[in-house]
């Protein structure tokens, strides 16, 4: 596994670890058009974020996990 | 979430969940090594924790969640166009339906013929820290994530 899957995907909840991945404030700005990326459904078929932001007026976006 | 979603469902406004990755790793739920432990916890997301909205998974290096600044649980609203209208860096459902019921008369202002102007707005809004919940969390996860999160957060 790669540097970046390895530090994405961290082992353990320690500082060290989790603190780089916290940019918020480096994020896109509202008023500005979102980046797009490839995206898949709970069935491994593929789509994309524009896909789903364009399906309605507003769509709200929750990221997470199960943990 | 998840009510708010069938809530508002009928108004023209979606809601997903973007599968991102393990914040708080555990012998149950460890960290991430392949794209069908992506699925498979995705799916338990779904089966376990009851999550209704669609799930939708991201790359195994997290492309679009680190692009959008890769916090472990936050929430953005878009436009029909893509335009970001709304970003928090942590996920409150009052926060967030107070955003739908404002987003949800544009249209309708603008049809009634309202010329309308967008414009920044900053917010300090406050969530609810649910602390018995988000422990019994961290044991679904595995006693190591509960040991970590209390090294990194003493006084959480």
């Amino acid at each position: 596994m790669d540097d970046l899957l390895t530090r994405y995907n961290y082992d353990s909840f320690v500082p060290e670890k989790f603190e780089p991945w916290m940019n918020f404030e480096a994020s896109p700005k509202t008023g500005t058009i979102g980046p797009d990326f490839p995206l898949w459904n709970l069935d491994q078929t593929p789509t994309r974020l524009s896909e789903i932001w364009s399906q309605h007026d507003y769509t709200v976006v929750e990221f997470g996990s199960f943990t | 979430m998840n009510a708010i979603a069938d809530k508002y469902a009928g108004q023209n406004i979606g809601s997903i969940f973007l599968y991102s990755h393990e914040a708080h790793p555990g012998e149950i739920y460890p960290h991430l090594t392949s794209l069908d432990q992506k699925f498979r916890h995705a799916r338990d997301l779904r089966d376990v924790l009851g999550v209704t909205r669609p799930i939708l998974v991201d790359s195994l290096d997290g492309e679009c969640h680190r692009a959008y600044g890769s916090m472990p649980n936050m929430t953005w609203i878009f436009a029909r166009s893509g335009l970001i209208v709304y970003k928090s860096d942590w996920t409150d459902a009052h926060s967030v339906e107070n955003a739908i019921q404002y987003f949800s008369q544009i249209p309708n202002r603008r049809q009634a013929g309202e010329r309308l102007a967008p414009f920044h707005v900053e917010r300090l809004d406050h969530r609810n820290q649910d602390r018995v919940q988000f422990y019994k969390g961290l044991e679904r996860n595995g006693p190591k994530a509960v040991e970590e999160f209390r090294k990194a957060f003493p006084t959480g």
